[in-house]
Formats: structure tokens, C-alpha cells, sequence
């Protein structure tokens, strides 16, 4: 029995090196492909529709982040384990990350289209809401001392927070006029961009939601380490 | 070089220096599991 488990434990080990060299050579490609393969889409500046290849999926692995964050932290309050704690925290401050680079791509994009880094779009002045909704949410965690008592108030934090996201991430920017282009899927349920573009836009996709699987397990890794330490200690 | 060829190439230089920077603390932490 232990060496089967020995055995699972090796091929699980050499599954994931395999696919972190994987997603090297992924996201390598996609870059590559990005910039050589695609034609500039139309109605854009220069080669500024490029971005959307990183834009995109930066802001589509915040919602996930949000959205995991969201459900371990609903898991915490049922069972009470500190490592759901530790998965909601993590992963909330992963989807932080991406929403400051969505925002900050964003921001590169409107520099070179509208000719301002900000123009206090629908769009920008949601993603603003929510990078504070959730800054908050950390900062919350560094003003409780006592574990128990952070850790279910931050999951209380982070359901009510996150019922925020479908509201400032797909309805307000919808409801009022916006100089932000219409997304891939636009509200008429049709993808205009040819399939060159789609093809490396969902690579990208694919490939970032990869890089956000590593990191979540590396920093879900690194809390439980700390975790264990800390009880060491006491 | 074209600019395109160039802004590529140094994205790639981005992602492969922070691949390599994970990839490092991800051995590190497995050798603190230990």
C-alpha cells in the first residue's frame, strides 16, 4: 500500500513538473503568436487590439480568483478548517493581482485609443470599485489579530464582496454608455474578430488560467507552511 | 528588428524570467515540506 501510494505520489510529482514546462512553452507560443500570427483586428489604433490577448485573460482570471475566494470561504464557514481560510485568502489576493494588471493593460490600451491613461470610464470606474472592495478585503485580515475571528470574518467579507463582482464587472459597464469596446461575445451574441484572433485569445485564456492553478497551489503551499510554523511557535 | 519583433521579444523575456523566478520558489517550498 505505501509503495502504491509512494507511486501515485511520484507520478502526481512528474504530472505537474511536466505541465509547468508545458505552460512555458504555452504561454511562450502564445506571446509569439500574438504579435506574429494574428493581423491587427480593425477599428483599432495601430497594433493596440493586441493587447486584448493579455487584457483579457488578466481580467478573466480576477473574476475566477474572486469567484474561488467566494466558494472556499463559503466552505470555511461550514467546516470551520483553517486551510479553506487559507485557499480564500490567497486566491482573493491572486485576483487583486490580475485585476491591478486588467487595469493596467486597460489603461496602456486607452493611452494609445482615447489618448488619456484615464478617463473615468463606466469600465475603469468599476474595476476601481472593486480593486478597493477587495484591498479592503486584505486589509481587514491584517487588522484582526486572532486567527479564528479573521478567518471568519473575512470569509463573511469576501461572500458579500464578491456578490458585488457580477454587478461592476458585466452589468454596470453595460448600462451606461462606455468607450470600451464590446467584448469578444458582444451583447448581439456574436464574435466579430476573425478566427486567427479567437483561436490565440482562448490559448491566452487557457494558458493564464494555468498560471493562476500554479500560483493559487504555490501560495496555498507557502500559507500552510506558515501555518504549521505558527502553531509550532504556540 | 521590427517594433513588433522587438515588444515580442522582450514580453517573452517577461514571462520566461518570471516562469523561472516561480519555478525556483516552487522547488524551494517543496523542499520545506520536507
Amino acid at each position: 500500500m505505501e509503495n502504491c501510494d509512494g507511486g501515485s505520489i511520484r507520478s502526481l510529482m512528474r504530472i505537474s513538473e511536466i505541465s509547468k514546462w508545458l505552460l512555458l512553452v504555452w504561454l511562450a507560443v502564445v506571446i509569439l503568436a500574438a504579435f506574429l500570427y494574428v493581423h491587427p483586428a480593425q477599428g483599432f489604433v495601430g497594433e493596440s487590439s493586441r493587447i486584448v490577448f493579455f487584457h483579457v485573460p488578466m481580467a478573466w482570471v480576477a473574476v475566477l480568483a474572486f469567484l474561488v475566494s467566494c466558494i472556499t470561504s463559503v466552505m470555511y464557514l461550514r467546516r470551520r478548517d483553517p486551510r479553506d481560510d487559507i485557499r480564500a485568502s490567497v486566491s482573493a489576493g491572486l485576483g487583486l493581482l490580475f485585476a491591478v494588471l486588467a487595469t493596467v493593460t486597460g489603461s496602456i490600451f486607452a493611452k494609445i485609443m482615447w489618448g488619456a491613461y484615464w478617463n473615468w470610464d463606466p469600465r475603469q470606474t468599476s474595476i476601481t470599485i472593486l480593486l478597493l472592495i477587495y484591498a479592503a478585503y486584505l486589509a481587514l485580515r491584517g487588522a484582526v489579530p486572532d486567527p479564528e475571528r479573521r478567518a471568519a470574518l473575512s470569509a463573511v467579507y469576501a461572500i458579500l464582496a464578491f456578490v458585488t463582482v457580477p454587478f461592476l464587472v458585466f452589468v454596470v459597464p453595460r448600462i451606461y454608455w462606455s468607450l470600451h469596446p464590446d467584448t469578444i461575445i458582444n451583447t448581439r451574441g456574436a464574435n466579430e474578430f476573425d478566427s486567427r484572433y479567437t483561436q490565440v485569445l482562448m490559448a491566452s485564456l487557457v494558458g493564464f488560467t494555468g498560471v493562476y492553478i500554479w500560483l493559487y497551489t504555490l501560495g496555498c503551499r507557502i500559507e500552510a507552511i506558515r501555518h504549521r510554523r505558527r502553531q509550532e511557535v504556540l | 528588428m521590427s517594433d513588433l519583433m522587438g515588444i515580442a521579444l522582450v514580453t517573452l523575456i517577461i514571462w520566461v524570467g518570471l516562469f523561472a523566478y516561480v519555478y525556483r520558489l516552487d522547488h524551494k517550498v517543496g523542499r520545506l515540506e520536507e
